[in-house]
């Protein structure tokens, strides 16, 4: 039904080991397929430092999932993640809209700007400035 | 009086983050326009870099005021600050 597009992001406790953490990733894979989901994207960022500490800890292993679904395996994968103590901590977005708002508002800007540089054209004077603007 | 106060930061801030020609002098209190500023269609809340423009040292979310944003930039700008924040990508407060 809804067609919703989400962001992933989790954050693994540091000292969990390399192949613990891919095994992790593909287990969340499988689950947003069997959930009905599609994964768009899977990005293992890596570590990164926290910008404050987390349970005591100053660094964390960074995951990030696009997925294409319904919303029906975010509930399920979040069930999960807040009881994986892997999982340091975990956030969802959701993308769609604001990307539909986003691509809106530059056909906007660039619609404005083509009138600008022609509107320019027929005074006679130099269009660089409606690029430079752009 | 809390006005005056208030001096010290915003220049803190105005030296700091921008890019934009303010020349040597500076108005008593602060700029009341930086020159419009052109903000992405999409903020991505991700990109810590781009965000880092909106935080002065203190790790608040710059004031509008000083930004020269659009109100509506500055909203959508201020989520993603604190969707980054959330996922300790950006600090709450910052000590230096």
């Amino acid at each position: 039904m809804a067609n919703r597009t989400y962001e992933v992001m989790y954050i693994i406790d540091p000292e969990t080991s390399a192949d613990k953490i891919t095994k992790l990733n593909e287990a969340v894979g499988k689950l947003i397929e069997k959930e009905g989901g599609s994964v768009v994207r899977m990005d293992d960022v890596g570590r990164r430092t926290l910008a404050y500490p987390i349970d005591k800890k100053t660094e964390g292993h960074y995951v990030l999932f696009e997925i294409n679904g319904s919303g029906q395996e975010i509930l399920e994968l979040e069930r999960r993640m807040r009881v994986n103590d892997m999982i340091i901590r975990y956030m969802t977005v959701r993308v769609d809209e604001d990307r539909k708002k986003a691509d809106k508002m530059r056909a906007k800007r660039e619609k404005r700007a083509e009138r600008r540089s022609t509107f320019r054209k027929t005074e006679d004077a130099p269009a660089e400035t409606a690029e430079a603007e752009a | 009086m809390a006005e005056k106060e208030n001096e010290m930061p915003m220049e803190a801030v105005l030296g700091g983050g921008s890019e934009e020609e303010f020349g040597d002098k500076m108005p008593r209190r602060y700029q009341r326009r930086r020159p419009r500023q052109v903000v992405p269609e999409y903020v991505d809340w991700k990109d810590v870099e781009y965000l880092r423009q909106f935080i002065p040292e203190r790790g608040k979310i710059m004031p509008r005021r000083i930004s020269g944003i659009s109100a509506k930039d500055q909203r959508r700008i201020a989520t993603a600050i604190k969707r980054a924040r959330a996922m300790a990508m950006l600090p709450f407060v910052s000590d230096n």
